[in-house]
């Protein structure tokens, strides 16, 4: 059977009648339904203005693990692009690959770590190496920044020890990583400016 | 009007005026545009405390301060603060709070601003602590330092 437009179907004979044809032809109401699409794209282009309000470029320079709580600061220094050592209570790691365990690290009093320092200056000959290669587009030296991304409830002990490892690199410019709240200690989110 | 269809002027043999706008690329568009900008949203923000770190084995020793400052160092102890101002000791204990027992900031943020007030050219400050105190209250002492327009922090360990 053949899809038709609903709606009255004379017969042929019917529809060819001199009286009764033009009746049935005209005045017939279209059967399309214009869907609204003007709320749709009004929320849409709100959307669309909102998330580019909160898009950044520089993109998530930490990763976030659940093993790190950070502490709330109110200073509203950015991150830069750098090295991040992390420290939870359990490890520390540099760059996402863990170096040493916490408890390594705060068996002797002394300041050093060598696993960090090593691979620290690791890091930084990657780092001389790719500026090198783009100085002649441009790239600039290097500034010995770090980000350290530490858990709230780590000693003084071992943040020493990972500053000190950091400065004996050559990663003097230390950046200390915190969720940035308001002056009443909310959390800044996105939909909290 | 946007996705409207073109109105019937129930008249036949007359065109109608209105031309319909094709809005499924547009739509198309905003959709991509939606999906990619809220998979790359950053939802949190992370601000970031830039201190130098002092003492050590082979540390340099600091730098005289210059004219029209003075030597300004916090020491978080298990106690409190110690706020050394020029040699001059001033002892900010502990206080109570809701979570319990913590440090005076409020006080330390006050000392300091007098301090600001005094030495307008005051930029830096030494921070210690010792080996047991907790790095939260290390960085919000850090942060209440940088509030009272003191930005260049140096963290050292406390000498117990």
């Amino acid at each position: 059977m053949p899809i038709v437009t609903p709606g009255k179907r004379p017969g042929i004979r019917l529809s060819k009648s001199k009286v009764f044809g033009k009746k049935i032809k005209g005045g017939k109401k279209s059967v399309y339904a214009n869907m609204q699409l003007t709320p749709m794209i009004d929320m849409f282009t709100i959307l669309v203005i909102y998330l580019l309000q909160n898009f950044s470029a520089d993109g998530d320079i930490l990763f976030m693990s659940k093993d790190i709580q950070l502490p709330n600061i109110t200073a509203k220094m950015r991150l830069e692009r750098a090295p991040v050592v992390a420290v939870s209570t359990d490890a520390i790691s540099l760059d996402g690959s863990r170096v040493l365990d916490v408890s390594d690290a705060t068996r002797d009093d002394t300041w050093n770590v060598p696993a960090l320092e090593e691979a620290l200056r690791e890091k930084r000959r990657n780092i001389e190496q790719s500026n090198m290669l783009l100085r002649g587009a441009g790239g600039e030296g290097f500034r010995g920044i770090i980000n350290v991304q530490a858990d709230h409830l780590v000693q003084f002990k071992v943040v020493k020890k990972v500053m000190f490892a950091c400065n004996q690199a050559g990663f003097s410019n230390i950046n200390l990583a915190g969720m940035q709240v308001s002056a009443a200690g909310e959390v800044k989110t996105a939909s909290l400016p | 009007m946007g996705g409207a269809a073109p109105v019937e002027t129930g008249k036949k043999g007359k065109k109608s005026l209105d031309s319909e706008l094709n809005l499924v690329p547009f739509i198309d568009l905003l959709s991509c545009l939606i999906a990619f900008l809220l998979i790359t949203a950053v939802w949190t923000q992370i601000s970031a405390l830039r201190v130098a770190q002092t003492g050590g084995l082979d540390s340099t020793p600091p730098e005289p301060p210059k004219d029209n400052t003075i030597d300004v160092r916090v020491t978080l102890t298990d106690r409190g603060y110690t706020l050394s101002l020029a040699g001059a000791l001033v002892e900010l204990p502990k206080v109570s709070k809701a979570a319990g027992m913590g440090y005076d900031t409020k006080g330390l943020v006050e000392k300091l601003k007098l301090v600001k007030t005094q030495y307008p050219d005051q930029r830096a400050v030494t921070v210690a602590a010792e080996d047991a105190v907790v790095y939260e209250n290390l960085v919000d002492t850090i942060d209440q330092v940088v509030a009272a327009d003191l930005p260049d922090i140096s963290v050292t360990a406390a000498v117990n």
